[in-house]
Protein backbone atom coordinates (compact mmCIF):
# COMPACT_ATOMS: atom_id res chain seq x y z
CA UNK A 1 0.00 0.00 0.00
CA UNK A 2 2.66 2.51 0.98
CA UNK A 3 4.87 1.70 -2.00
CA UNK A 4 2.06 2.43 -4.28
CA UNK A 5 1.48 5.72 -2.48
CA UNK A 6 5.10 6.81 -2.87
CA UNK A 7 5.21 5.93 -6.51
CA UNK A 8 2.07 7.85 -7.26
CA UNK A 9 1.34 10.33 -4.49
CA UNK A 10 -0.58 12.74 -6.67
CA UNK A 11 -2.86 9.97 -7.78
CA UNK A 12 -3.86 9.27 -4.26
CA UNK A 13 -6.38 11.82 -3.86
CA UNK A 14 -8.69 9.83 -1.79
CA UNK A 15 -9.91 11.36 1.40
CA UNK A 16 -7.85 9.17 3.69
CA UNK A 17 -4.45 10.46 2.58
CA UNK A 18 -5.57 14.06 2.64
CA UNK A 19 -7.07 13.54 6.03
CA UNK A 20 -3.93 11.95 7.37
CA UNK A 21 -1.80 14.82 6.05
CA UNK A 22 -4.07 17.41 7.47
CA UNK A 23 -4.25 15.65 10.81
CA UNK A 24 -0.46 15.68 10.97
CA UNK A 25 -0.33 19.34 10.07
CA UNK A 26 -2.91 20.07 12.69
CA UNK A 27 -0.86 18.18 15.28
CA UNK A 28 2.28 20.20 14.43
CA UNK A 29 0.43 23.45 14.32
CA UNK A 30 -0.78 22.82 17.83
CA UNK A 31 2.94 22.80 19.29
CA UNK A 32 5.24 24.82 16.93
CA UNK A 33 5.38 27.95 14.86
CA UNK A 34 5.49 27.09 11.19
CA UNK A 35 8.95 28.83 10.61
CA UNK A 36 10.65 26.99 13.57
CA UNK A 37 9.22 23.79 12.27
CA UNK A 38 10.97 24.36 8.98
CA UNK A 39 14.32 24.82 10.85
CA UNK A 40 13.87 21.72 13.02
CA UNK A 41 16.94 19.68 11.84
CA UNK A 42 19.39 22.67 12.28
CA UNK A 43 18.05 23.52 15.73
CA UNK A 44 18.91 20.11 17.11
CA UNK A 45 22.55 20.43 15.97
CA UNK A 46 22.85 23.96 17.30
CA UNK A 47 21.63 22.91 20.76
CA UNK A 48 24.11 20.02 20.82
CA UNK A 49 27.01 22.35 19.89
CA UNK A 50 25.98 24.84 22.56
CA UNK A 51 25.90 22.11 25.23
CA UNK A 52 29.34 20.85 24.23
CA UNK A 53 30.76 24.38 24.21
CA UNK A 54 29.31 24.98 27.67
CA UNK A 55 30.87 21.77 28.95
CA UNK A 56 34.24 22.74 27.49
CA UNK A 57 34.04 26.22 28.93
CA UNK A 58 33.12 24.94 32.38
CA UNK A 59 35.81 22.27 32.40
CA UNK A 60 38.57 24.68 31.37
CA UNK A 61 40.99 25.59 34.22
CA UNK A 62 41.00 29.15 32.92
CA UNK A 63 37.35 29.40 33.96
CA UNK A 64 38.23 28.41 37.51
CA UNK A 65 41.53 30.33 37.91
CA UNK A 66 40.88 33.48 35.96
CA UNK A 67 42.90 34.65 33.00
CA UNK A 68 46.15 32.69 32.46
CA UNK A 69 49.48 34.61 32.73
CA UNK A 70 51.08 35.36 29.39
CA UNK A 71 53.04 32.32 28.17
CA UNK A 72 53.94 31.06 31.67
CA UNK A 73 55.69 27.96 30.43
CA UNK A 74 57.93 30.00 28.17
CA UNK A 75 58.76 32.42 31.00
CA UNK A 76 59.46 29.56 33.41
CA UNK A 77 61.63 27.78 30.86
CA UNK A 78 63.69 30.94 30.37
CA UNK A 79 64.10 31.41 34.12
CA UNK A 80 65.13 27.78 34.54
CA UNK A 81 67.69 28.12 31.78
CA UNK A 82 69.09 31.23 33.49
CA UNK A 83 69.29 29.42 36.84
CA UNK A 84 71.02 26.45 35.24
CA UNK A 85 73.63 28.78 33.74
CA UNK A 86 74.08 30.45 37.14
CA UNK A 87 74.56 27.04 38.80
CA UNK A 88 77.12 25.97 36.22
CA UNK A 89 79.06 29.18 36.78
CA UNK A 90 78.93 28.92 40.58
CA UNK A 91 80.00 25.27 40.50
CA UNK A 92 82.96 26.14 38.31
CA UNK A 93 83.99 29.04 40.55
CA UNK A 94 83.64 26.96 43.71
CA UNK A 95 85.69 24.14 42.21
CA UNK A 96 88.39 26.68 41.37
CA UNK A 97 88.38 27.95 44.94
CA UNK A 98 88.50 24.41 46.34
CA UNK A 99 91.49 23.61 44.13
CA UNK A 100 93.21 26.78 45.26
CA UNK A 101 92.66 25.92 48.93
CA UNK A 102 93.85 22.35 48.37
CA UNK A 103 97.02 23.64 46.73
CA UNK A 104 97.65 25.92 49.70
CA UNK A 105 97.45 22.95 52.07
CA UNK A 106 100.81 21.14 52.14
CA UNK A 107 99.34 18.14 53.97
CA UNK A 108 102.32 18.11 56.34
CA UNK A 109 102.25 17.03 59.95
CA UNK A 110 102.36 19.89 62.50
CA UNK A 111 102.37 20.49 66.24
CA UNK A 112 100.01 22.71 68.18
CA UNK A 113 100.68 23.74 71.78
CA UNK A 114 97.78 25.20 73.77
CA UNK A 115 99.50 26.99 76.66
CA UNK A 116 96.20 27.70 78.40
CA UNK A 117 95.22 24.06 78.83
CA UNK A 118 98.82 22.75 78.58
CA UNK A 119 98.12 20.33 75.76
CA UNK A 120 100.22 19.44 72.76
CA UNK A 121 98.45 18.05 69.69
CA UNK A 122 100.17 16.47 66.72
CA UNK A 123 97.95 16.86 63.64
CA UNK A 124 97.90 16.20 59.96
CA UNK A 125 95.09 18.12 58.29
CA UNK A 126 91.95 17.53 60.31
CA UNK A 127 93.35 14.32 61.81
CA UNK A 128 94.66 14.31 65.35
CA UNK A 129 97.65 11.96 65.50
CA UNK A 130 98.37 12.32 69.21
CA UNK A 131 97.74 14.54 72.18
CA UNK A 132 99.98 14.99 75.21
CA UNK A 133 100.02 16.88 78.47
CA UNK A 134 102.78 19.46 78.59
CA UNK A 135 104.25 22.02 80.90
CA UNK A 136 104.54 25.60 79.69
CA UNK A 137 105.83 28.98 80.88
CA UNK A 138 105.10 29.83 84.52
CA UNK A 139 104.27 33.52 83.93
CA UNK A 140 106.55 34.34 86.83
CA UNK A 141 108.70 37.40 87.05
CA UNK A 142 112.31 37.31 88.32
CA UNK A 143 114.43 40.35 89.07
CA UNK A 144 118.14 40.47 89.82
CA UNK A 145 119.58 43.01 92.29
CA UNK A 146 121.49 44.57 89.43
CA UNK A 147 118.19 45.37 87.72
CA UNK A 148 118.09 42.61 85.14
CA UNK A 149 114.72 40.86 84.96
CA UNK A 150 113.08 37.87 83.31
CA UNK A 151 109.48 36.96 82.64
CA UNK A 152 108.97 33.24 82.10
CA UNK A 153 106.38 32.66 79.43
CA UNK A 154 106.26 30.37 76.43
CA UNK A 155 106.69 32.16 73.14
CA UNK A 156 103.42 32.43 71.17
CA UNK A 157 103.18 32.22 67.41
CA UNK A 158 104.19 30.12 64.46
CA UNK A 159 107.59 28.41 64.60
CA UNK A 160 109.55 25.88 62.61
CA UNK A 161 111.60 23.01 63.96
CA UNK A 162 115.16 24.21 63.50
CA UNK A 163 116.91 21.07 64.74
CA UNK A 164 116.64 17.93 66.84
CA UNK A 165 118.98 16.77 69.58
CA UNK A 166 119.58 13.48 71.38
CA UNK A 167 120.68 13.52 75.01
CA UNK A 168 120.66 17.30 75.05
CA UNK A 169 122.86 19.23 77.38
CA UNK A 170 121.32 22.10 79.30
CA UNK A 171 123.49 25.18 79.34
CA UNK A 172 122.37 26.91 82.53
CA UNK A 173 121.42 30.50 81.84
CA UNK A 174 122.06 33.36 84.28
CA UNK A 175 118.48 33.37 85.60
CA UNK A 176 118.97 29.80 86.84
CA UNK A 177 121.71 31.02 89.22
CA UNK A 178 119.75 34.16 90.16
CA UNK A 179 116.74 32.00 90.98
CA UNK A 180 118.84 29.91 93.37
CA UNK A 181 120.68 32.88 94.80
CA UNK A 182 123.97 31.52 93.48
CA UNK A 183 126.85 33.50 92.05
CA UNK A 184 126.77 33.63 88.26
CA UNK A 185 129.75 31.80 86.76
CA UNK A 186 131.55 32.75 83.53
CA UNK A 187 129.97 31.77 80.21
CA UNK A 188 132.22 28.74 79.67
CA UNK A 189 132.24 27.53 83.26
CA UNK A 190 131.82 23.72 83.25
CA UNK A 191 129.15 24.12 85.92
CA UNK A 192 126.84 25.57 83.24
CA UNK A 193 126.77 22.33 81.23
CA UNK A 194 124.27 19.98 82.79
CA UNK A 195 123.21 16.55 81.52
CA UNK A 196 120.01 14.57 82.19
CA UNK A 197 117.82 17.60 82.84
CA UNK A 198 116.10 17.97 79.47
CA UNK A 199 115.27 14.29 78.96
CA UNK A 200 116.44 12.16 76.05
CA UNK A 201 115.50 14.53 73.24
CA UNK A 202 115.10 18.21 72.47
CA UNK A 203 113.42 19.89 69.53
CA UNK A 204 114.85 23.34 68.82
CA UNK A 205 112.48 26.23 68.07
CA UNK A 206 114.96 29.13 68.12
CA UNK A 207 115.91 31.85 70.62
CA UNK A 208 116.77 29.17 73.18
CA UNK A 209 113.22 27.76 73.25
CA UNK A 210 112.82 24.00 72.97
CA UNK A 211 110.38 21.16 73.33
CA UNK A 212 112.12 18.75 75.72
CA UNK A 213 111.68 16.28 78.56
CA UNK A 214 111.62 17.05 82.27
CA UNK A 215 112.58 15.66 85.64
CA UNK A 216 109.42 17.15 87.20
CA UNK A 217 106.86 14.90 85.56
CA UNK A 218 104.33 15.49 88.31
CA UNK A 219 104.14 19.12 87.20
CA UNK A 220 103.12 18.29 83.63
CA UNK A 221 99.76 19.91 82.89
CA UNK A 222 100.73 23.07 84.78
CA UNK A 223 102.58 26.28 84.06
CA UNK A 224 105.98 25.58 85.59
CA UNK A 225 108.69 26.03 82.96
CA UNK A 226 110.88 28.98 82.13
CA UNK A 227 109.32 29.19 78.66
CA UNK A 228 110.18 25.87 77.04
CA UNK A 229 107.53 23.22 76.43
CA UNK A 230 108.09 20.12 78.58
CA UNK A 231 106.82 16.66 77.70
CA UNK A 232 106.74 13.23 79.32
CA UNK A 233 109.36 10.72 78.10
CA UNK A 234 107.10 8.55 75.91
CA UNK A 235 105.31 11.48 74.29
CA UNK A 236 108.64 13.20 73.71
CA UNK A 237 109.97 10.15 71.90
CA UNK A 238 106.92 10.01 69.59
CA UNK A 239 107.13 13.72 68.81
CA UNK A 240 110.90 13.60 68.27
CA UNK A 241 110.53 10.69 65.85
CA UNK A 242 107.64 12.27 63.95
CA UNK A 243 108.89 15.79 63.31
CA UNK A 244 111.65 16.88 61.00
CA UNK A 245 113.43 20.13 60.35
CA UNK A 246 110.90 22.59 59.02
CA UNK A 247 107.89 21.02 60.73
CA UNK A 248 105.54 23.78 61.82
CA UNK A 249 104.88 24.35 65.53
CA UNK A 250 102.01 26.64 66.52
CA UNK A 251 102.02 27.86 70.11
CA UNK A 252 99.06 29.84 71.37
CA UNK B 1 31.45 12.83 17.88
CA UNK B 2 34.15 14.79 16.11
CA UNK B 3 33.31 17.91 18.11
CA UNK B 4 33.28 15.90 21.35
CA UNK B 5 36.66 14.32 20.65
CA UNK B 6 38.12 17.73 19.79
CA UNK B 7 36.81 19.07 23.05
CA UNK B 8 38.22 16.15 25.01
CA UNK B 9 41.58 16.70 23.31
CA UNK B 10 41.39 20.35 24.38
CA UNK B 11 40.73 19.36 27.98
CA UNK B 12 43.62 16.90 27.91
CA UNK B 13 45.90 19.57 26.43
CA UNK B 14 45.04 22.02 29.20
CA UNK B 15 45.71 19.40 31.86
CA UNK B 16 49.04 18.56 30.25
CA UNK B 17 50.03 22.24 30.19
CA UNK B 18 49.00 22.56 33.79
CA UNK B 19 51.09 19.54 34.80
CA UNK B 20 54.08 20.82 32.85
CA UNK B 21 53.77 24.22 34.46
CA UNK B 22 53.68 22.67 37.92
CA UNK B 23 56.76 20.61 37.06
CA UNK B 24 58.62 23.72 35.89
CA UNK B 25 57.66 25.68 38.99
CA UNK B 26 59.02 22.85 41.16
CA UNK B 27 62.20 22.62 39.09
CA UNK B 28 62.69 26.38 39.39
CA UNK B 29 62.28 26.17 43.15
CA UNK B 30 64.86 23.37 43.38
CA UNK B 31 67.32 25.26 41.17
CA UNK B 32 66.90 28.42 43.26
CA UNK B 33 67.67 26.42 46.39
CA UNK B 34 70.75 24.96 44.69
CA UNK B 35 71.93 28.46 43.71
CA UNK B 36 71.50 29.57 47.32
CA UNK B 37 73.52 26.58 48.59
CA UNK B 38 76.29 27.22 46.08
CA UNK B 39 76.43 30.91 47.01
CA UNK B 40 76.75 29.99 50.69
CA UNK B 41 79.47 27.48 49.85
CA UNK B 42 81.26 30.16 47.85
CA UNK B 43 81.06 32.61 50.76
CA UNK B 44 82.72 30.00 52.97
CA UNK B 45 85.41 29.18 50.42
CA UNK B 46 86.21 32.86 49.87
CA UNK B 47 86.37 33.35 53.65
CA UNK B 48 88.78 30.44 53.98
CA UNK B 49 90.96 31.72 51.16
CA UNK B 50 91.11 35.15 52.81
CA UNK B 51 92.06 33.64 56.15
CA UNK B 52 94.68 31.34 54.63
CA UNK B 53 96.39 34.46 53.35
CA UNK B 54 95.97 36.36 56.61
CA UNK B 55 98.09 36.16 59.75
CA UNK B 56 95.20 36.01 62.24
CA UNK B 57 93.63 33.16 64.12
CA UNK B 58 89.93 32.68 63.41
CA UNK B 59 86.95 30.52 64.31
CA UNK B 60 84.70 28.26 62.31
CA UNK B 61 81.50 27.85 64.30
CA UNK B 62 79.48 24.93 63.01
CA UNK B 63 75.99 24.80 64.48
CA UNK B 64 75.01 21.70 62.51
CA UNK B 65 77.93 19.74 64.00
CA UNK B 66 77.72 21.63 67.33
CA UNK B 67 81.44 22.13 67.11
CA UNK B 68 83.89 24.99 66.75
CA UNK B 69 87.39 25.07 65.31
CA UNK B 70 90.11 27.52 66.20
CA UNK B 71 92.23 27.87 63.08
CA UNK B 72 95.33 29.62 61.85
CA UNK B 73 95.72 29.70 58.09
CA UNK B 74 94.84 26.19 56.91
CA UNK B 75 95.75 24.61 60.25
CA UNK B 76 93.30 23.49 62.89
CA UNK B 77 94.62 24.53 66.27
CA UNK B 78 91.77 23.27 68.38
CA UNK B 79 88.45 21.45 68.05
CA UNK B 80 85.93 22.57 70.61
CA UNK B 81 82.55 20.87 71.02
CA UNK B 82 79.60 22.98 72.14
CA UNK B 83 78.32 22.26 75.63
CA UNK B 84 74.97 23.92 75.03
CA UNK B 85 73.34 26.66 73.04
CA UNK B 86 70.90 29.24 74.39
CA UNK B 87 68.90 31.99 72.74
CA UNK B 88 67.43 32.39 69.32
CA UNK B 89 69.73 30.49 67.00
CA UNK B 90 67.22 31.20 64.23
CA UNK B 91 68.44 34.81 64.38
CA UNK B 92 71.84 33.66 63.13
CA UNK B 93 72.68 33.60 59.49
CA UNK B 94 75.31 31.73 57.54
CA UNK B 95 78.36 33.93 57.05
CA UNK B 96 81.22 35.87 58.58
CA UNK B 97 81.23 37.67 61.92
CA UNK B 98 83.75 39.80 63.77
CA UNK B 99 84.72 39.62 67.43
CA UNK B 100 83.72 43.03 68.72
CA UNK B 101 84.37 42.64 72.44
CA UNK B 102 86.32 40.51 74.89
CA UNK B 103 84.67 40.99 78.26
CA UNK B 104 86.63 39.89 81.30
CA UNK B 105 83.98 39.03 83.86
CA UNK B 106 84.44 38.14 87.53
CA UNK B 107 85.75 34.65 88.35
CA UNK B 108 86.60 33.72 84.77
CA UNK B 109 83.08 34.55 83.60
CA UNK B 110 84.49 35.98 80.42
CA UNK B 111 82.64 36.57 77.20
CA UNK B 112 83.53 36.74 73.54
CA UNK B 113 80.98 39.01 71.90
CA UNK B 114 80.32 39.05 68.17
CA UNK B 115 78.23 42.22 67.93
CA UNK B 116 74.53 41.58 68.38
CA UNK B 117 74.85 38.25 66.61
CA UNK B 118 76.51 35.79 68.98
CA UNK B 119 78.22 35.34 72.33
CA UNK B 120 80.68 32.61 73.30
CA UNK B 121 81.17 31.79 76.93
CA UNK B 122 82.41 29.18 79.38
CA UNK B 123 80.45 29.91 82.52
CA UNK B 124 77.20 31.77 82.96
CA UNK B 125 77.91 35.45 82.74
CA UNK B 126 75.85 38.18 84.42
CA UNK B 127 72.77 38.61 82.26
CA UNK B 128 73.09 42.40 82.52
CA UNK B 129 76.05 42.18 80.17
CA UNK B 130 73.93 40.87 77.36
CA UNK B 131 70.94 41.88 75.37
CA UNK B 132 68.13 39.36 75.65
CA UNK B 133 67.77 36.83 72.88
CA UNK B 134 71.35 36.93 71.57
CA UNK B 135 72.32 33.33 70.83
CA UNK B 136 74.94 32.09 73.27
CA UNK B 137 77.24 29.14 72.82
CA UNK B 138 78.61 27.56 75.97
CA UNK B 139 81.95 25.74 75.84
CA UNK B 140 83.73 23.89 78.61
CA UNK B 141 85.54 26.33 80.91
CA UNK B 142 89.01 25.15 79.85
CA UNK B 143 88.24 25.14 76.15
CA UNK B 144 86.64 28.54 76.35
CA UNK B 145 89.63 30.07 78.11
CA UNK B 146 91.99 28.58 75.50
CA UNK B 147 89.94 30.22 72.77
CA UNK B 148 89.47 33.43 74.77
CA UNK B 149 93.20 34.00 75.13
CA UNK B 150 94.01 32.83 71.62
CA UNK B 151 92.02 35.45 69.71
CA UNK B 152 91.97 39.21 69.77
CA UNK B 153 89.22 41.76 69.21
CA UNK B 154 88.60 42.07 65.51
CA UNK B 155 89.18 38.34 64.96
CA UNK B 156 86.94 36.77 62.34
CA UNK B 157 84.52 33.89 62.69
CA UNK B 158 82.38 32.09 60.18
CA UNK B 159 79.00 30.64 61.06
CA UNK B 160 77.93 27.40 59.40
CA UNK B 161 74.30 26.52 59.99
Amino acid sequence: MSVMRKEKPEAMDDGRWTREREEGRENLQSTCHPSIVSMFPCLRTAVAVLIVLAVVALSSPAWAEGPAPPAPIKVLSDEIQHLQQQIAQLEEENQGLRNMLRDMDDGELYLVVDTESNRLTMRQGNTVLMTAIVGSGSHQFLKEESGRSWYFESPLGSFKVLGKERNPVWIRPDWSYVEENMPIPSANDPDRFVRDVLGKYAILLGNGYKIHGTKWKNLLGTHFTHGCVSLGDEDLEVVHTSVKNGTRVYIY
Amino acid sequence: MLVLSLCLAGICGAEQRDAEQKKLVLQKKQLKARVETLKQEQDYLVFQKTMYESDSKYLIINFAARNMQLKYKDRVLKDVPFKRVLGRVSRLSHGALMLTQKIEGPKERNLLVFGQALVLQGKNAPSTLLEKGIPRVFLSRKNFLSVYYAIESGAKAFILL
